[in-house]
């Protein structure tokens, strides 16, 4: 299918870019480590406790990482005006933000999987119980913070204030994503670890009825 | 403009009726005594704002469909009404909980999902604030109010499975649940008056974006003279 | 304060927001009819 060979294409573009520099991936890295460390202020790390706030301080650092992370999506496109040159070379636009959502998504799952060993030894919390269902609910909650976080890019990218507005946009859209994936998170952190299908289904859901809305209005986001 | 006027008073009056038959007509409810008589307020306020992103919605779908700019003014008068609507929801929240759990908060899910759905609306309007050109302004915030209210209801359930999770106190309980007869009559009396209500406001906020195209326009033409 | 205090206050509250709102809009729509005539009479001139 043209639109996904499309996609890949693209999608190996946007990691070969960011691995010639890796400037987005180290900044971010170092980002979620450095508010792991100042979060360890605000609370005595019992492990009862790192089991309980855990996991949301874990996942509200991730999402103001992806907030900053995905700001080059596109403001990388306009210094070269590259964008009119992708869209010209695909035929489907979707393929687009297909590609620049697998890379995101890609980026935050690097950040994630680099930093949730570090989380468990600085509080105490051990992971290895239930991990696969741990990194699929990782995989579920990035893609969907790629998957708007991306297309809101290609907003904030044409506005002023970008800096801050992506993140300002971004954050109450993700309240869904936040919820679940720090509910699901503790259940599978807890002592006695307990899986929450519902929880996995609303991300599931989330990520389905996002990438469907950016399928249909993606190309207008794109409009010069 | 008369006609604005005529659905103005009209709306006047049925909020004033409905707020009698709110005060006098509902019978006392058991367990809450008179403070339940906020919700005859507070819920049907909380539909008509919701109603009102519902019109911005169909508003914005409209746009990015025929990019007429009527359809951008009707998408910012709609969200302008809605928010409206929506702080009052979040302003009578407080006052029923304050005498009921000696709390002014409680991070109740409706209450919590109607704080995110009023942050939403601000940022759709504070997008609007920070694009210059007009047609990029129209298309930019109707792209993000599609978004937005696609949202929505995944953010009442969210918040709602999420408030599972940790039990807590709820926010006029299932207050929709088991009306009395004559409650729930004084109940849609109340929403209808509030619905009545936002299309006269949406109506006003209409007309003066209506102006202030004009407004633009001329002063386009008096920059290219 | 009484329980029907707290009703009383949520609806003259209530009943204040819609009509700051109003308010603003009237304003607004004052100040921008008078801005259109001025721009008017600046055409013609």
């Amino acid at each position: 299918m043209a639109l996904l060979s499309n996609a890949a294409v693209l999608l190996g573009k946007e990691v070969r870019t960011e691995f010639r520099s890796r400037e987005l991936l180290s900044t971010t890295v170092v980002f979620v480590l450095v508010v792991l460390v100042v979060f360890s202020f605000t609370f005595d790390a019992s492990t009862s406790d790192s089991r309980r706030f855990g996991p949301g301080l874990l996942w509200m650092a991730f999402l103001f990482a992806a907030s900053l992370m995905l700001q080059p999506s596109f403001l990388r496109e306009q210094s070269n005006d590259t964008l009119s040159a992708l869209r010209l070379a695909v035929s489907d636009p979707f393929a687009i933000f297909l590609a620049k959502i697998g890379a995101n998504t890609l980026f935050l799952l690097v950040t994630e999987l680099l930093m949730l060993p570090v989380f468990a030894t600085l509080f105490n919390v051990p992971l290895g119980a239930r991990l696969p269902l741990l990194l699929l609910t990782f995989f579920l909650g990035s893609l969907g913070t790629s998957i708007v976080g991306t297309a809101l890019a290609a907003i904030s990218a044409q506005a002023k204030m970008r800096e801050l507005l992506l993140p300002l946009l971004l954050l109450p859209v993700l309240t869904p994503v936040l919820a679940a994936s720090t509910e699901v998170t503790v259940g599978l952190m807890a002592a006695d670890p307990v899986v929450k299908w519902k929880g996995l289904g609303l991300l599931g859901l989330f990520d389905v009825v996002f990438l469907t809305a950016l399928w249909l209005f993606g190309e207008y986001l794109l409009e010069e | 403009m008369g006609k604005r006027a005529l659905l103005g008073a009209a709306a006047v009056a049925l909020l004033v009726a409905a707020a009698y038959a709110a005060f006098f007509v509902a019978p006392t409810e058991r367990t809450m005594g008179d403070l339940q008589r906020i919700f005859y307020f507070h819920a049907s306020c909380a539909w008509a704002g919701l109603d009102a992103f519902a019109v911005c919605f169909i508003a914005n779908l409209l746009y990015v469909w025929k990019r007429q700019g009527r359809y951008d003014w009707l998408g910012v008068s709609a969200a302008e009404v809605g928010l409206a609507f929506t702080t009052v929801v979040l302003i009578t929240g407080p006052i029923w909980a304050k005498p009921a759990w000696g709390i002014y908060w409680t991070w109740d899910a409706r209450l919590t999902s109607t704080f995110v759905l009023w942050l939403l609306y601000v940022c759709y309007l504070l997008l609007r604030t920070l694009v210059d050109e007009s047609g990029r302004r129209a298309l930019l915030s109707a792209l993000f109010g599609i978004f937005a209210f696609i949202d929505v209801p995944i953010v009442f359930g969210a918040i709602r499975w999420w408030r599972t999770q940790h039990p807590a106190p709820v926010i006029m309980g299932g207050a929709n649940s088991g009306l009395d007869p004559v409650m729930r009559k004084v109940f849609f009396f109340s929403v209808l008056a509030t619905h009545v209500f936002m299309a006269f406001l949406i109506a006003e906020r209409y007309a003066l974006e209506k102006i202030r195209g004009e407004v633009e326009e001329l002063r386009e033409e008096a920059e290219a003279a | 304060m009484t329980k029907i205090d707290s009703v009383f206050w949520a609806y003259t509250l209530g009943w204040a927001v819609f009509f700051g709102f109003y308010l603003t809009l009237a304003k607004r729509s004052k100040d921008l009819r008078a801005e259109v005539e001025r721009l008017k009479k600046a055409r013609e001139k």
